[in-house]
């Protein structure tokens, strides 16, 4: 290896995630006893992985210059939804295709509202989580979900060589994420839709079918997730997913993809998703009060996407 | 104090490119002194050191007899030295009144801002310019871009202008709007505010005028008081004699036409286009801005869908309703901005270069071959002569000109039949532009027909077998062979019609 690319791979944001992450782990195994325990670190992977998988569909969206706040009420929605088909008896396969499902028509709409209706994403979505959220209330009557039969629960809870079975799947769609954003015409075309969408009409890419895609995608992640959710808790609540939103665009911005569109990888979203779960796990370990995770998780979203916008000015033509 | 504004000997260059080389103007109080001049000839770089937007190399302003630096647009404005352009910069939001006394506002002794007293003001300003005044406490951006433009006027009054320079004013009124502003100019004089007026429209000039300055090529090549000179003499001075570039050329046409244009019509960008392109030919087409070159090029790559017309390119009848379509029939344009509309800045040079033909590159199971992608990019950067560290530099860290290279590479990557080029060179260096122009010339001889859209008068002469000028919409020349000269395209750039409608040769 030559110094050259040595310097490039240093230079990248998801190294310096990898340090910080490095640096949190060594910090939080020396200044308290349970979080080196197995129990702690398998719990730690178990949770990761929702947010994990719907941040490579943000990922997506944010490269193109957009957002999707509407990301943890389309968790909670799929997660009322494969609750209720779970206890009305129906296959876990139909189940798992329903609450991908509902994500994916969340999505579709977001998509084609933003692409056709030229209304910006963040009011879309907005209104999107607001109306989800209503809507689960409606399902749920004010009551909770539970006793989740334990077929599902595999999904959620169950381990293949010491490693949980979500977090295989999370691993087998980066691996396939960042192939697609690499390799595939389409993947390509994100990158140009958010550096620069005029030039990409130009060039020939359909700017509303790409956007359209991303969002759908997202949304189909988000109700895997919501699956995923439930499998592992066991629990609906009107208020499941509340949060997640935050946690998936920190954890994307977190990552080195640019809120200004046109840069970012898979990878560094779920070096971003470690590094939010791991700062969670720690504090409550620490004995920190509640509250100050999200001071810290604020303070790093502003800090990374201000790094971005310096970044930036040097960047223009 | 003869004048109310003198600059002697200005010059300024650009890295290199001596924009003005020693240039004098005057102006009096109560005159109309109109600045006439081709694109580059350094109109543009005079006014703005007058406005204060550059400051000169060497030379001296005096303003009413003292010697200014005028460092700023903010100092010019402050001791009376106003510009309208072409194009208002307003506060669409903003309440008129609000526009006017932005920065200057009147206030009450409590420090709040006197709407009555503004109003009266306003009111008093406008009806002495005999304008309406029903529309002060309106938001701006309701007001007709005519009414912009002489609400921008009265502001300038406000700041006590003594000097108004006007930059193309009537390049996007109607016609109405135009004899307006021309009464307004007139009451104006009468007030003994001097006025600098650049227009492309030589009739205008004849109309309001008091004096002309022509430039061209950095210096003034005559100042005349306007009943001491014509039409025909002014074109002479702008044109003057070019020195134009030859370049080599098989001057291979075939006989078929590659793209034949038949009434094309998009109301209000242009009207009743027709013209043919053959394979092997260079066709310039010139005209000033809005005169609807770009239109059309844009309506031909699908990006502008036309309402009538016909379009056959390459033996069929085609209406292409996205770039896409024209991309795919073998059409390339390469945008007139490369900014805006042309460059993946964050991206690669591999990457900008690969976009347009990603599909083409796809090997199985829809993988993008990064080996071929790799030397399609390499080809290209060879064959342009791109200079760049390597593949994966990122695009906005190249010079000018090699960027225009990058996107001219990406368009070159999908081999197009028709390759549209709309200001290939603006803002980029005198060594890669002759590189471009030898490239499009070699394009050419390969059996491409090219069309090449120029705001530059050289170029057009040095590159085009052809020549259609167009103006306000329309096609007003055609030129070929030693009717093509400077001076023909000139006169039909600035209205004259030289050609029967439809602009085709039987």
């Amino acid at each position: 290896m030559t110094d050259e690319r040595l310097r490039r791979i240093i230079r990248r944001r998801e190294f310096t995630v990898l340090g910080l992450i490095v640096v949190l782990i060594v910090f939080f195994s020396l200044t308290t006893e349970r979080f080196m325990s197995v129990s702690n670190l398998s719990n730690l992977l178990l949770q990761l992985a929702g947010t994990a998988i719907s941040a490579i569909g943000m990922t997506m969206v944010i490269i193109t210059g957009g957002i999707d706040v509407s990301v943890g009420s389309t968790l909670g929605m799929a997660s009322v939804v494969a609750g209720k088909f779970l206890m009305g008896g129906y296959s876990p396969l139909l189940v798992l295709f329903a609450a991908i499902g509902v994500g994916l028509l969340i999505g579709l709409f977001n998509g084609a509202l933003i692409a056709w209706g030229n209304i910006p994403p963040i009011i879309v979505t907005l209104g999107m989580m607001s109306i989800l959220r209503s809507l689960m209330y409606q399902l749920l009557g004010g009551r909770w979900i539970s006793g989740i039969p334990p077929a599902i629960r595999v999904i959620g809870l169950g381990k293949w060589l010491g490693v949980p079975i979500s977090m295989w799947v999370t691993i087998l769609l980066i691996a396939f994420f960042t192939y697609f954003l690499s390799s595939r015409p389409l993947g390509r075309a994100v990158y140009a839709v958010g550096n620069n969408p005029e030039a990409a009409r130009i060039s020939g890419i359909d700017l509303k079918r790409t956007l359209l895609f991303v969002y759908a995608v997202l949304g189909a992640l988000a109700g895997f997730a919501g699956l995923v959710y439930v499998a592992r808790t066991g629990i609906v609540q009107t208020n499941t997913g509340s949060g997640f939103e935050l946690e998936v665009i920190a954890a994307v911005v977190l990552g080195g993809t640019s809120i200004l569109g046109g840069r970012g990888t898979v990878i560094g979203s779920l070096l971003g998703a470690f590094l939010v779960g791991i700062i969670k796990n720690g504090m409550v370990l620490l004995n920190v009060p509640a509250l100050s995770e999200g001071l810290v998780i604020g303070v790093l979203i502003i800090l990374s996407v201000m790094i971005d916008v310096i970044r930036a000015r040097g960047e223009r033509v | 104090m003869e004048y109310l504004l003198e600059c002697r000997n200005i010059a300024k260059s650009f890295g290199g490119v001596q924009a003005l080389k020693g240039v004098d103007f005057t102006l009096r109080p109560g005159e109309v002194h109109a600045l006439v001049g081709e694109n580059g000839a350094g109109k543009s770089t005079l006014i703005k050191i007058i406005s204060g937007a550059l400051l000169p190399d060497r030379g001296e302003i005096f303003y009413m007899g003292q010697p200014v630096r005028i460092d700023s647009p903010r100092k010019a404005q402050e001791i009376g030295i106003s510009t309208v352009y072409q194009e208002p910069l307003v506060y669409g939001e903003l309440s008129v009144l609000e526009n006017i006394f932005l920065g200057r506002e009147i206030r009450t002794p409590w420090g709040n801002i006197d709407w009555r007293k503004e109003e009266e003001k306003a009111r008093f300003l406008f009806a002495s310019l005999g304008l309406p005044h029903h529309f002060l406490r309106e938001p701006m951006g309701e007001l007709s871009v005519g009414l912009q433009q002489l609400v921008l006027i009265a502001k300038a009054l406000v700041y006590e202008a003594k000097v108004i320079i006007f930059d193309e004013p009537t390049a996007i009124l109607t016609e109405h709007e135009t004899e307006r502003l021309f009464n307004i100019i007139h009451k104006l004089r009468e007030r003994g505010v001097g006025i600098i007026y650049i227009s492309h429209r030589l009739e205008e000039i004849f109309r309001i005028a008091d004096r002309v300055t022509v430039m061209r090529d950095g210096e003034v090549k005559g100042e005349f008081p306007i009943g001491a000179i014509d039409r025909a003499k002014i074109v002479e001075l702008m044109a003057g004699k070019l020195l134009v570039e030859e370049i080599a050329r098989k001057r291979f046409r075939g006989d078929k036409p590659l793209l034949s244009v038949r009434g094309l019509t998009k109301r209000p960008r242009f009207f009743d286009i027709s013209f043919d392109l053959f394979p092997g030919e260079i066709l310039g087409f010139f005209g000033l801005v809005g005169s609807g070159r770009t239109d059309v090029a844009q309506s031909l790559f699908g990006l502008l869908p036309p309402e009538a017309g016909e379009v056959v390119f390459n033996g069929s009848k085609v209406r292409f309703s996205s770039p896409e379509e024209a991309m795919s029939a073998g059409v390339a344009y390469l945008p007139e901005d490369r900014k805006v509309q042309g460059l993946f800045p964050i991206q690669s040079v591999a990457y900008n270069i690969s976009v347009t033909v990603l599909r083409e590159l796809v090997r199985r199971l829809g993988i993008v071959d990064t080996r071929k992608e790799r030397d399609l990019a390499e080809k290209h950067v060879r064959e342009l002569n791109i200079k760049t560290p390597n593949l994966r530099t990122r695009v906005y860290s190249l010079s000018g000109g090699n960027q225009q290279k990058v996107v001219l590479a990406k368009w070159l990557s999908v081999t197009p039949k028709l390759l549209i080029l709309d200001e290939p060179t603006r803002g980029i260096d005198v060594a890669s532009k002759s590189e471009i122009h030898n490239l499009i010339a070699q394009l050419a001889d390969q059996g491409l027909g090219v069309m090449v859209i120029s705001s530059e008068l050289p170029e057009i002469l040095k590159m085009s077998d052809r020549v259609i000028v167009m103006h306000e919409g329309r096609i007003t020349g055609i030129f070929e062979g030693s009717e093509k000269t400077a001076e023909n395209i000139i006169r039909a750039a600035t209205g004259e019609r030289m050609v029967v409608s439809g602009g085709v040769r039987a």
